[in-house]
């Protein structure tokens, strides 16, 4: 088939991946849009399969069908709690083939400039139109070398330039990626940790790749000399992604995440220029701007910017911290149930804590127990509760907690007066209204769960230690605080018994 | 010290200011108490039981003005009682300083100190003291019991085997204490309630106990009823007029209507209107409390139960509580007990007047032979903490004017963006050949289309769209695709890699959303 039938899949591929996005915007609706995104995907890899230049049927479907059962297994078997780490490898997968797909374009080129060479004839290509022995060279070529055959001196600079920027990006993506799966799956340490030279190391590798890049670009004729400048470049790239995420702290991972997200979708469009494939041009950008607003949403939720949040760790603190006062008190099990008992109103706050403990199950039988009781029960959630944007929506869906009590924090803030009981599980700087009364605090102005308005807030912490950044909670020492330390499944699940 | 209630002398009044109960807890105090003779006989209390409680029984109102140290009463005393008061005696009594100002000045110039139990500041410290409250209560039971009396119907709706009876419905005006209570009176009996006050701070009491609150559209500086002690402020002609056509627009479906609206030294305010009467079911109710000041209804006749040519009842009686006297008598003596309390504070027998009290100067009318009316603001603030000054409403104009500035400055942002993004895109096209150019349209309106897109997408789905993203971010399969077909076996090789891992991150991008979406249930 020609190359009209694929553009014009490619254009109902588009579509249906827009639909795909769009349709995230309620429960309901999100159910059909994912249908949207796979049917657009299958058109879009058969058109490709149809399309010039593919060959090797065979052995791309045996490819696919592999790694099909491998994603399926991969998607089947994990738990809902591992849902960031899955997402971030996943990620890493597809900065890898953005990689390997550039370092395949400057091949291509050096293959056919060779073929030219050999020919005796001008490469790239001069302005006018092609000689006849060059045509008939060119239609000798296979398809993706085709594209690269015609093209004239700028044209093939600009093509060297994208596939830079493509594998540079899909470089950083794939180690940032790997990082943040380490941090998220607990094989790495949470805690910000960077290399002596902190961010100059950083900015000096970027700056070293640009060096590389320009001498790549300069000694692109000479084989050997530019293959090694590119895997330099790959290098410094890797070793950026690397850094970069090491020195950001658990915290942040979601930030980090949906920014990994947005650098994958930019990997593929600069790979689709190279390529002049237009599809991959579209849906890279889609993914690479959806996936910057994402974490523009999570830096406003956590008043910082995103500046801040990629350099790591928090910043722009002056003075001293207000200092805590006053005692955490403790309460049993007994304690909390007769005041669940008594309350008409309740706010169940989570956070990554109960996502550590796996607690959602018995959370979610908590709930069903009050709410059979004639109880007023709703979920609180924070913009960057967890490790990934609407982490704990999913885990609650998950253990079967109807969506339309899990409320937004604007959604929610103003009722926690009004609200008998509040209990937080595992959550400390969604909650630590130091947010909002210290100055000083390395969280100032980001928005918190208001919950020490509510009557009485009830507090399952595993310890007395801090949250992720570290920072004190003047709320477990508040009046009408009670703290209930232990697991958050085994604290949970002593009261569901209390509960008549 | 002695303390002693001669009988009233107000004519029908039926209350007594001591009860056996209340001597007993006076003596208590350190305190002797005396009563007249009969004075507890209407209100079914013997002369006999106060003599048990160890009450001295006096046979003549003289004998007892003259041993008492401390005279307690009900009603505001008649000029001939005010004669009898010696100097350094007291006098604990209803006495409307503002309404009797001779008897005001009779007292003083006898020297004799008055303590009016309706000038009792309306604070929660004397919320114990306050009778005039625990007769309002009285009164609003009453009028209900009165109303439904002459009414000749149910309160409550039923269906019986001999028919269906639509329950009563009735119109409280008026939520202050009698209002409310006449309204859970009402409720209790299973009448369908509205109750209407001006202040609209009431609408929450009033819903509390079980009465729909009428409300009146109406745009004005209300003012609020904490600032004025409680009470209702007379209100403007305009939201008068308002009010009386709401009412109108009720008239024809209530068949009982109790008014209690009332504004403290002035006469009451007509509300319910000749015509509203006349628009009234035959056999409809209409109970006055407010009688005594002239009436809230056009037609209510102090002291009468009247019946109107169309057939409706106006009950204007003035003496609610002393139609319960047994149990006024025992509120009222109550409220003076805790009143000698409060002036008995070493519990000894021994008043101690404390003007700088704030509740005993409150009610203290005439002192040391001066008039001490009106008292100064109360040092505590009344009844409720003022609500925190509200921010003002901007004004339609100044809303419009923020909306249109705001409006100018998103405009002004999104131009300067514009600008700026344009001239880039412009400065590529310099540059740029034309091929490159066709992509990088394509690309420019796919990152906005992606913006447009993903703004809308809801907070609890951000997971789902990150692992859906991730799915079609494996669209990078495609460059493998098309690379794979390569002369070059190393190419072949690393293409072949590149669709391996985007093709697990397809299956795998896909289906865990899936799973994802499967799990959001609605309740």
């Amino acid at each position: 088939m020609d190359f009209g039938f694929t553009i014009a899949a490619y254009a109902v591929a588009t579509v249906l991946f827009v639909l795909s996005l769009g349709g995230l915007s309620n429960q309901e609706k999100a159910k059909r849009a994912v249908w949207y995104g796979i049917v657009g995907m299958a058109v879009a890899v058969g058109a490709t399969m149809v399309g010039p230049g593919s060959g090797l049927w065979l052995m791309s479907l045996v490819l696919i069908a592999l790694g099909g059962i491998v994603g399926w297994q991969l998607a089947t078997r994990v738990q809902m709690t591992q849902m960031p780490e899955l997402v971030a490898i996943m990620h890493s997968l597809v900065g890898l083939a953005a990689v390997l797909v550039g370092i395949n374009a400057h091949l291509e080129i050096g293959r056919v400039a060779a073929a030219f060479t050999a020919g005796d004839l001008p490469f790239p290509q001069p302005e006018g139109p092609m000689s006849t022995a060059a045509y008939d060279l060119w239609l000798g070529l296979t398809d993706f070398a085709m594209i690269i055959g015609k093209k004239t001196a700028v044209e093939v600079t600009i093509l060297r330039i994208e596939l830079m920027l493509g594998i540079w990006i899909g470089a950083v993506t794939f180690t940032g990626s790997v990082v943040a799966y380490g941090k998220l799956a607990g094989r790495i340490n949470s805690a910000p940790v960077q290399l002596p030279g902190g961010h100059m190391l950083n900015a000096g590798a970027a700056a070293a790749s640009l060096l590389f890049a320009g001498l790549y670009l300069g000694y692109a004729e000479s084989g050997a000399v530019a293959i090694l400048m590119l895997l330099v470049l790959t290098a410094l790239a890797l070793f950026i992604g690397y850094h970069l995420i090491m020195g950001i702290g658990g915290a942040d991972m979601p930030v980090v995440v949906s920014m990994l997200n947005s650098y994958s979708g930019w990997a593929a469009a600069a790979i689709g220029f190279s390529l002049g494939n237009e599809l991959l041009i579209v849906v890279g950008a889609l993914v690479g701007s959806s996936g910057a607003i994402l974490s523009y949403i999570m830096c406003k939720a956590m008043n910082r910017s995103f500046i801040s949040v990629i350099l790591g760790g928090f910043g722009g603190t002056s003075g001293p911290q207000q200092q805590v006062e006053g005692e955490q008190v403790a309460i049993d099990a007994a304690g909390v149930a007769a005041a669940l008992n008594d309350a008409d109103s309740v706010i169940i706050i989570p956070g990554y804590g109960m996502a550590v403990a796996q607690a959602q199950q018995s959370v979610s039988e908590l709930t069903r127990k009050l709410r059979a009781k004639g109880k007023e029960v709703r979920f609180a959630i924070h913009p960057v509760a967890g490790r990934l944007p609407g982490h704990m929506n999913v885990l609650l869906a998950e253990a079967k907690v109807p969506y339309d009590i899990v409320l937004e924090m604007d959604e929610i803030n103003d009722d926690f007066p009004s609200t008998d009981v509040a209990i937080v599980i595992g959550s400390n700087d969604i909650v630590n209204p130091a947010a909002q009364d210290d100055p000083n605090s390395p969280i100032a102005g980001m928005p918190v769960l208001e919950c020490w308005k509510a009557k009485q807030v009830f507090v399952s912490k595993r310890g007395q230690g801090t949250g992720y950044s570290g920072i004190e909670n003047p709320l477990f020492f508040k009046e009408n605080t009670r703290m209930f330390y232990g697991d958050a499944k085994a604290s949970v699940d002593s009261l569901l018994p209390l509960i008549d | 010290m002695k303390i002693g209630a001669p009988k009233e002398v107000y004519e029908g009044e039926a209350r007594v200011a001591l009860t056996p109960d209340s001597a007993q807890q006076l003596k208590k105090l350190g305190h002797e108490c005396l009563i007249e003779a009969g004075a507890g006989e209407k209100a079914g209390i013997t002369d006999d039981a106060y003599r048990e409680a160890g009450v001295e029984v006096v046979a003549e109102a003289k004998a007892l003005f003259d041993g008492a140290d401390i005279v307690i009463k009900v009603r505001e005393p008649q000029m001939d009682e005010v004669q009898r008061l010696r100097e350094g005696q007291t006098l604990v009594s209803f006495f409307w300083p503002a309404q009797n100002e001779e008897l005001l000045n009779a007292a003083a110039e006898r020297k004799a100190t008055v303590i009016a139990m309706d000038m009792v500041p309306r604070i929660s410290r004397a919320q114990k003291m306050d009778a005039l409250s625990s007769m309002a209560n009285i009164a609003g039971y009453r009028a209900v019991i009165e109303a439904g009396n002459n009414f000749g119907r149910f309160f409550t709706g039923q269906v019986t085997a001999a028919g269906k009876v639509p329950p009563a419905r009735v119109l409280v005006v008026g939520a202050g204490v009698a209002g409310l209570a006449a309204i859970g009176t009402s409720t209790a009996l299973g009448a369908i309630t509205l109750a209407f006050d001006v202040r609209p701070e009431v609408a929450e009491q009033i819903e509390s106990m079980g009465a729909e609150f009428v409300f009146l559209e109406f745009e004005e500086e209300t003012k609020d009823g904490a600032e004025t002690g409680g009470y209702a402020a007379p209100s403007s002609p305009e939201f008068r007029e308002k009010q009386l056509e709401k009412f109108r627009e009720l008239a024809p479906d209530i068949d009982i209507v109790i008014t209690t609206a009332l504004i403290p030294g002035r006469p009451a305010p007509k509300l319910w209107t000749e015509d509203m009467v006349r628009m009234m079911k035959p056999g409809s109710v209409i109970v006055d409390l407010a009688a005594e000041k002239g009436g809230n209804c056009d037609l209510t006749v102090p002291d009468q139960r009247i019946v109107t040519d169309n057939g409706v009842v106006v009950v204007g009686y003035t003496d609610f509580p002393s139609r319960m006297a047994t149990q006024s008598s025992m509120l009222y003596a109550t409220n003076i007990r805790h009143m000698i309390h409060d002036l008995t504070p070493e519990k000894d027998g021994v008043i101690n007047h404390n003007m700088d009290d704030d509740v005993i100067r409150g009610a203290t009318v005439t002192h040391k032979g001066e008039v001490t009316y009106p008292p100064p603001p109360p040092k505590v603030q009344a009844i409720a903490a003022k609500p925190k000054e509200k921010k003002k409403e901007p004004t339609a104009e100044e809303k419009r004017a923020s909306e249109v500035s705001a409006f100018k400055e998103e405009t002004k942002r999104q131009v300067a963006l514009l600008a700026i993004a344009g001239g880039a895109v412009l400065a590529v096209g310099l540059v740029a050949p034309e091929s490159f150019m066709r992509n990088f349209v394509i690309f420019v309106l796919a990152v906005f289309v992606g913006f447009q897109v993903i703004w809308n997408v809801a907070h609890s789905l951000h997971t789902p769209l990150m692992a859906v993203t991730n799915a079609i971010s494996s669209i990078i399969i495609l460059g493998a695709l098309m690379q794979i077909g390569s002369t070059s076996g190393l190419i072949t090789v690393l293409a072949a890699a590149g669709i391996l891992m985007a093709a697990v991150n397809i299956f795998g991008g896909f289906m865990v959303t899936r799973r994802m979406l499967a799990m959001f249930q609605k309740s």
